[in-house]
């Protein structure tokens, strides 16, 4: 489990954050929501230990982050950036492998992770394309077949988590929903899934809690049906909407 | 990678035979025994000593050059970007100024020139390390910005030295720029080798931390890569190979950059196989450059240099113009 307490982060005499408690629970999926600039990747730059924190403690599995050698943490924890700029002519496979770098598994194990998933991402008939030739959402579904193959399987039996910031933004709907159903099984498979996303109703659909950050404080947690209501959206946006029911899923459906 | 082997040995072995003296291929037998002829003491005190030299060199431009351009994340990355080349050029041509011709230090055979070059190639690289590092690390973008100020700087000093340099220094300081390998010896030999063929084994071992690297920093970070300490090894290493290569051989332009790019046409951007191959193909192209260069205007030599320049130049041009076809395609 990955647990931040009292987080507060400023540069150059800006806060970016303020106070932020979160427990990104394992089995569960936590989707972060907010306005732009409100500071959520900053957050999750914290939370990954690429950013020191002004104050607060940041723990997983226990254990301060701090404490944890950079292979060990990468071999439970795997992140996905906004984007990944890569210029260099790799396979898609290739690229994927890379995930498999703080493991030590073999190659023959790391071949049968590849390939699922590759495939969990649809990804399977870019196996030998080349990087540099694919479309915007197959840069990103490579990308995040990366970040599920280092974390495919449990190494030790400390907790896993997978982190993703905006995994759907060059998705087309096929994808966006095939990486909900990514996260969900992630999640059922006992990782910590913890995910900034834009779309209110997909954060809906998907996550377990939601987190809402406005202006570097929090300002809703909670279920969907907790969070998402129109006086929320309406103080933390500036955006009237009304809010219905999603008649497949039953969760909030927000129409702006 | 076999393939890269048989080039290198037929590389070598045209290098041996030809030149200004052409050598019977039975000569080479008698290489380091008592009853040699005038070819065999050709062979084996200039051109045997003179071929290594060019192989060694050309494996550890390129190798670095493959390096470099991962750590940039930039395929026009040069070794010569992080300052090495150019603070070469002002040790070399201070010393030549300065007259501190003569050997220095008998037991390494390396005349101070190529003593003032190494450390002006490291005290350049060391001030652009300095200039990029900050509390949160070493920004790879703004190096290469330090290094192009250090480059110009250097640049002017050494046009400084030109500019009060009598004819004699005039000549050597533009000789020594342009590259040559005619001052080979076995001490060089053995100084570079001692460098090189540790560095060109190393440095293969970084290729899945340098693969990672492409990905982006923070990216390699999450993959448990030490990304600070793996740039600062490799900086120093490159810095290294490059001071030597420099130090022996002058300014040899274009292997560190045109041989990775080769080699990633050929098998792919995967380090772990670009780095090896980088130094066999170095080995091959800069031996065949300064074949060429002992022997087109033969008995005069040609600035190794120049050649490879000349060949280098317009193959660059042509990788561009094929990237930009890429692009609008």
């Amino acid at each position: 489990m990955l647990e931040a307490q009292g987080l507060s982060f400023s540069i150059a005499g800006f806060s970016l954050l303020r106070d932020i408690d979160l427990r990104v629970e394992p089995g569960k999926v936590t989707a972060i929501i907010g306005p732009n600039g409100a500071g959520k990747t900053s957050l999750l730059r914290l939370l990954t230990g690429e950013q020191r924190s002004t104050a607060g403690n940041i723990a997983l599995s226990g254990r301060p982050l701090g404490d944890w050698s950079p292979t060990q943490l990468a071999s439970v924890m795997a992140v996905l950036p906004q984007s990944s700029r890569l210029d260099f002519p790799f396979t898609a496979r290739e690229v994927v492998m890379m995930g498999r770098i703080p493991h030590a598994t073999g190659l023959v194990r790391d071949t049968a992770i590849v390939d699922a998933a590759l495939a969990a991402v649809d990804g399977s008939y870019l196996d030998k394309r080349f990087y540099t030739h694919m479309s915007g959402g197959e840069k990103q579904r490579v990308q995040l077949a990366r970040v599920l193959a280092q974390i495919w399987e449990p190494v030790t039996d400390h907790a896993r988590v997978l982190i993703l910031d905006e995994p759907t933004s060059s998705f087309d709907l096929a994808h966006q929903q095939l990486t909900i159903t990514n996260m969900r099984s992630f999640a059922a498979q006992g990782v910590g899934v913890l995910v900034v996303i834009h779309d209110l109703n997909m954060a809906a659909r998907c996550a377990d809690q939601l987190l809402v950050l406005s202006c570097g404080r929090i300002a809703a947690f909670g279920s969907p049906q907790q969070v998402l209501t129109a006086t929320t959206i309406k103080q933390v946006f500036n955006v009237d909407v009304s809010i219905g029911i999603n008649p497949l899923t039953g969760t909030p459906l927000v129409i702006a | 990678m076999v393939f890269a082997l048989v080039l290198l040995l037929l590389a070598v072995l045209l290098g041996l035979l030809v030149g200004p003296v052409q050598i019977a291929p039975v000569k080479l037998l008698t290489l380091w025994s008592a009853d040699q002829d005038m070819d065999g003491r050709v062979l084996e005190l200039i051109r045997l000593p003179r071929v290594l030299l060019a192989a060694l060199v050309g494996a550890c431009l390129a190798s670095c050059g493959a390096v470099m351009q991962g750590l940039f994340r930039n395929p026009l990355a040069d070794p010569s970007l992080i300052g090495v080349s150019s603070g070469a050029s002002v040790g070399a041509s201070c010393v030549i100024f300065f007259g501190g011709f003569g050997f220095l230090g008998p037991g390494l055979g390396l005349p101070a020139i190529a003593i003032g070059a190494f450390l002006g190639g490291m005290a350049a690289t060391a001030v652009v390390y300095r200039l990029a590092t900050s509390v949160t690390g070493t920004s790879v973008s703004t190096m290469l910005l330090a290094g192009i100020a250090i480059t110009a700087l250097a640049g002017a000093v050494t046009s400084l030295f030109s500019f009060f340099a009598d004819n004699e220094m005039l000549r050597r300081i533009s000789l020594w720029q342009m590259g040559n390998l005619d001052s080979a010896n076995w001490h060089r030999v053995m100084v570079i080798a001692a460098v090189v063929i540790p560095l060109v084994l190393v440095l293969p071992r970084e290729g899945r931390a340098l693969n990672a690297m492409l990905l982006g920093e923070s990216e390699a970070r999450h993959l448990g890569i030490g990304v600070e300490q793996l740039k600062r090894r490799l900086i120093v290493l490159t810095a290294l190979g490059v001071g030597v290569a420099v130090a022996v051989s002058g300014v040899v332009a274009f292997v560190g950059l045109i041989v990775p790019h080769l080699v990633r046409l050929l098998i792919g951007p995967d380090h772990r196989y670009l780095i090896p191959g980088s130094a066999l193909l170095g080995a091959v192209l800069l031996l065949l450059a300064d074949t060429g260069a002992r022997t087109l205007m033969s008995p005069a030599e040609l600035p190794t240099g120049v050649i490879t320049a000349l060949l280098g130049a317009p193959f660059f041009v042509a990788l561009l113009l094929r990237q930009r076809r890429d692009l609008v395609s």
